[in-house]
């Protein structure tokens, strides 16, 4: 361990070096303090808690054999993010659970019960249509822009700009309805 | 302005981890995992150079077989150039002078599989 310091006073970064010469501790630490957020993120994508947690396992083995590429730029949590997100969008596709340009085309679904009563981000992702809530987790949770969405996900990038443009706006009611009636221009900056 | 307030707050709220309370357990999993994936492959590194080692010994003594047979075919000529050449280099006594038996073939061989297994455990560790 570096200079004798514990892995749990350790920066990412210099956990990430250790990791990449070896380290299994170092990496342990770095599981340890980002576990749930990936967790956290494929559940928010729509994986049901035993598939996230596969998913997420997986992209830690994925990022300890590819920790050398990680420089410090951006977080790590970020990095081993984008990593699961692809896993899981991989996996997605596999499945092809739904489709989403069909649902692109249908304008009603799920802002049907919004309600202007403060939520958490979880609980309002529940109001978002599956693909809605796929492509805004994409581009707010794993840090995609929206052309990588696309790619990521075979999908028209319209296609995906038109999921998140109506996903903000449903959660723009639910997470913050004092600016919802305001705010009908959203997916339009930033993630693109 | 206010979409990207709310932009930037989505973002905020997409970093904070959710509370897991199995945390802990999915860090032990996937230690687990790593662990394991370690040691095969420790040991198909292992595999690989002892098989490497394997291959190596048969061709020293393939290589050897091959010499004996080609020296055999030219006989008395190779024996002459040989000679000749020792004469030529001075060190026609030395040559003669060495056990060049099976034992030394087998003593090379081992050497070779020992550097090869020490090779490989370095680039292991």
């Amino acid at each position: 361990m570096a200079g004798g310091r514990t892995p749990a006073s350790l920066h990412d970064v210099e956990l990430a070096a250790l990791a990449a010469a070896g380290d299994r501790p170092a990496f342990g630490e770095l599981v340890r303090r980002h576990g749930s957020a990936v967790r956290g993120l494929l559940r928010r994508m729509g994986a049901e808690a035993s598939v996230a947690d596969d998913i997420a396992q997986d992209a830690f083995l994925a990022a300890f054999e590819r920790v050398a590429e990680y420089r410090g730029e951006g977080t790590f949590s970020a990095w081993v993010r984008r990593i699961a997100a692809r896993l899981y969008v991989r996996r997605w596709k596999k499945e092809a659970r739904f489709d989403l340009e069909a649902e692109a085309a249908d304008e009603g679904h799920g802002g049907e019960s919004l309600a202007a009563t403060r939520i958490d981000l979880d609980e309002a992702l529940k109001t978002l249509s599956p693909s809605e809530r796929l492509c805004v987790s994409l581009c707010y949770g794993a840090g995609l822009s929206h052309v990588e969405a696309a790619d990521a996900l075979n999908t028209p990038l319209g296609t995906v700009k038109s999921h998140v443009k109506r996903g903000l706006d449903k959660l723009r009611l639910r997470l913050a309805p004092e600016t919802g009636a305001e705010g009908e221009s959203a997916g339009s900056m930033g993630h693109g | 302005m206010a979409d990207l307030d709310f932009e930037m707050k989505l973002d905020r709220m997409f970093n904070e981890p959710p509370a897991m309370p199995d945390a802990d357990a999915f860090t032990k999993l996937v230690e687990m995992r790593l662990d394991r994936g370690w040691s095969l492959r420790q040991i198909a590194l292992g595999a690989a150079g002892l098989i490497a080692g394997l291959v190596g010994v048969g061709q020293i003594l393939g290589s050897r077989m091959v010499l004996e047979t080609a020296a055999a075919a030219t006989g008395r000529r190779a024996e002459a150039l040989g000679d000749s050449l020792g004469n030529l280099l001075n060190v026609g006594e030395a040559a003669a002078a060495l056990p060049y038996g099976g034992q030394v073939i087998w003593m090379g061989a081992a050497l070779g599989v020992m550097a090869l297994a020490f090779a490989v455990t370095r680039a292991v560790e």
